[in-house]
């Protein structure tokens, strides 16, 4: 019984193998050919542009940009239109719990030893703004005794050692040569692993596209000479966005006239948002 | 070599063969060009088209609100902030004009803890009574400058001049009538700028217009001068009819500009306190029905109804004119 089951089982499997190997040697003969033939394959794409030739587009080269992002937090109202204009530019899911930029409030109170911090998506907040899809800051604490109180805008770090590029596994976040760290949407499986990696927390899950998502300088816009989009509708001037290999740029300047500070830089991400303004707590 | 090696050899040697070919067609070709990614994915990101255009882009048509607005406090909040994207206007159709501006203004002008003290913060609840900011507020350029006309009269001239004026607003400036304005105590800067719109024809009174043309401009110089020097004492505290409670309400809509209790805090703006009650009934009667031109007076009367006006009239008819300060 057991040998007369096993024949066709084996037969079969003979006939996949030579099949296996026909196709196998098939594969190799065409691709053998085509390189022999110079017909233009695979490989042949690889290989660098023309000299002269710009990448990524054909109006801006990479390698003549390092970017980096300054935020006064002396200067932030706290009106969260930065907030508005990244979903917007971005379309980022209108919920209040997605964001690519977000607004923190810290608030000391006379006589209490922790700080209070909020930022738009806090219950109180969503409720003031009357939906979720627009955001605001409720006026909490209007008739609290206020020691000191400020708002932090916060957002991607784009980190020159950014943690989340080395635990992706499929390779589909990196670091540019002009130093944005972007996220290859084809290519992200969504495992979060990244999300996780992040100290900053700048990383999310957009569950409707399955990929991770967060800030990437508006990469599409200022590869086109524009500004980022929280940046472009600051009405006070707390982001400021450049080129730091032009030492006369926005953000060169930021960094050569404040003494600024990054966040968390214990981590050793060496980070590219610089901050001014901000207290202990923040960092 | 046993046939079974053979085939063994011959397996690995197929595994190692499509271990090599395969990943001409399964990787991406542009995979490793500059690193661990796909470098194609690169311009795929650059690619996108920016929704935010940026005020450059309003600029070719809308070209009389770029001017007003690049020229006024509001330059640093460009067009899109309260707009909306303009990405595929005007093919899309136009881009909203917001109704509710007391909700927008608010998100940065609302006095709240954090903010920078720099920042222009108004308390809400007391600023405007829940009007829209747009009443009195130029969204494109909203400083109110109100041009404060420059005052330097002779008193004593002015006095000498008055005695035109006297057979109706009184030899001391208080009116004898209630349908005619006291003048006594009142702004000069707010004096001489009607004066001379009286003068001009920018506004049209049928007693004032041909006295006013014929004053020159030291004239009115000299006459503000004089009555605002006087006492408005005669004036104070008049008892009148109408909701005293009523017009107290209305008029926190109007202290913004002319004070809480009718004193202005800006000599441009007249001083409604201790006012003959007929007059401001009727005044506020012609800026609603645009025969006084105010552009932030009109937008103010035109929801007041009848009632609204006697009461407001009524209310600062009752404030005393001096200041409390």
């Amino acid at each position: 019984m057991k040998k007369e089951d096993s024949k066709p089982t084996l037969e079969a499997r003979r006939g996949f193998l030579a099949k296996l190997a026909g196709a196998a040697t098939c594969a190799g003969a065409a691709v053998g050919a085509a390189a022999l033939g110079g017909i233009p394959t695979v490989s042949a794409k690889t290989e660098a542009p023309p000299d002269g030739a710009s990448f990524p587009t054909k109006d801006y080269d990479w390698t003549k940009h390092q970017w980096g992002f300054g935020v006064d937090a002396t200067k932030c109202i706290g009106c969260l239109r930065c907030v508005e204009a990244c979903k917007t530019e971005n379309d980022v899911p209108r919920n209040a719990h997605q964001f690519r930029t977000w607004v923190e409030r810290y608030v000391h109170i006379e006589g209490e030893e922790e700080v209070h911090i909020d930022s738009q998506q806090d219950p109180v907040n969503i409720n003031a703004s009357g939906s979720e899809k627009e955001f605001r800051f409720a006026n909490r604490y209007k008739d609290a005794k206020v020691d000191k109180a400020f708002f932090v805008p916060k957002l991607c770090n784009h980190c020159t050692h950014p943690n989340c590029v080395q635990v992706c596994p499929t390779g589909a976040t990196y670091r540019t040569k002009d130093g944005v760290v972007l996220i290859d949407k084809t290519y992200c499986i969504g495992c979060r692993y990244c999300v996780q990696a992040c100290p900053y927390g700048a990383r999310y899950l957009d569950e409707e596209r399955g990929v991770a998502d967060k800030c990437t300088w508006c990469y599409h816009r200022i590869t086109k000479g524009l500004q980022p989009a929280c940046v472009e509708v600051c009405p006070v001037g707390a982001r400021v966005f450049g080129d730091q290999k032009d030492k006369q740029s926005p953000i060169s300047l930021f960094i050569r006239n404040n003494r600024v500070q990054v966040l968390r830089p214990d981590t050793g991400n060496a980070p590219n948002v610089f901050y001014v303004g901000i207290d202990k707590e923040v960092i | 070599m046993p046939k079974h090696i053979i085939r063994l050899l011959a397996l690995i040697l197929g595994v190692v063969v499509v271990a090599i070919i395969a990943p001409q067609f399964l990787t991406v070709d542009s995979f490793y060009r500059f690193g661990h990614y796909r470098a194609n994915s690169v311009p795929e990101i650059a690619a996108l088209e920016p929704v935010l255009q940026t005020p450059a882009y309003c600029k070719d048509c809308h070209t009389e609100r770029h001017a007003q607005w690049s020229a006024g406090s509001h330059k640093s909040v460009i067009c899109e902030v309260c707009h909306g994207a303009a990405l595929g206007h005007p093919q899309n159709g136009k881009l909203p004009i917001p109704k509710d501006t007391a909700k927008l203004c608010t998100l940065c002008h609302e006095a709240m803890t954090g903010r920078p003290r720099t920042q222009p913060q108004i308390q809400v609840a007391q600023h405007s009574g829940g009007q829209q900011c747009t009443v009195c507020h130029n969204p494109h350029s909203p400083k109110i400058a109100a041009a404060v006309a420059k005052v330097a009269g002779n008193a004593a001239a002015g006095k000498q001049k008055s005695a035109d004026c006297a057979a109706c607003h009184g030899e001391a400036g208080i009116s004898p009538n209630d349908t005619w304005p006291n003048l006594a105590g009142q702004n000069a800067a707010y004096l001489a700028r009607i004066l001379a719109a009286y003068k001009s024809g920018d506004q049209k009174d049928v007693a004032m217009t041909p006295l006013a043309q014929a004053l020159g401009n030291a004239d009115i110089q000299n006459l503000a001068t004089y009555y605002a020097g006087l006492s408005c004492k005669g004036a104070a505290g008049e008892k009148a009819a109408g909701n005293l409670a009523a017009g107290k309400v209305l008029a926190k809509n109007c202290a913004a500009c002319h004070g809480e209790t009718g004193i202005a805090s800006n000599p441009a703006w007249p001083k409604l306190a201790a006012q003959k009650q007929g007059y401001l009934a009727n005044a506020l009667k012609a800026f609603k029905a645009g025969l006084r031109k105010d552009p932030m007076m009109a937008g103010v009367s035109r929801g007041l109804s009848d009632t609204d006006i006697a009461d407001l009239a009524a209310f600062y008819a009752a404030q005393s004119c001096q200041s409390t300060k």
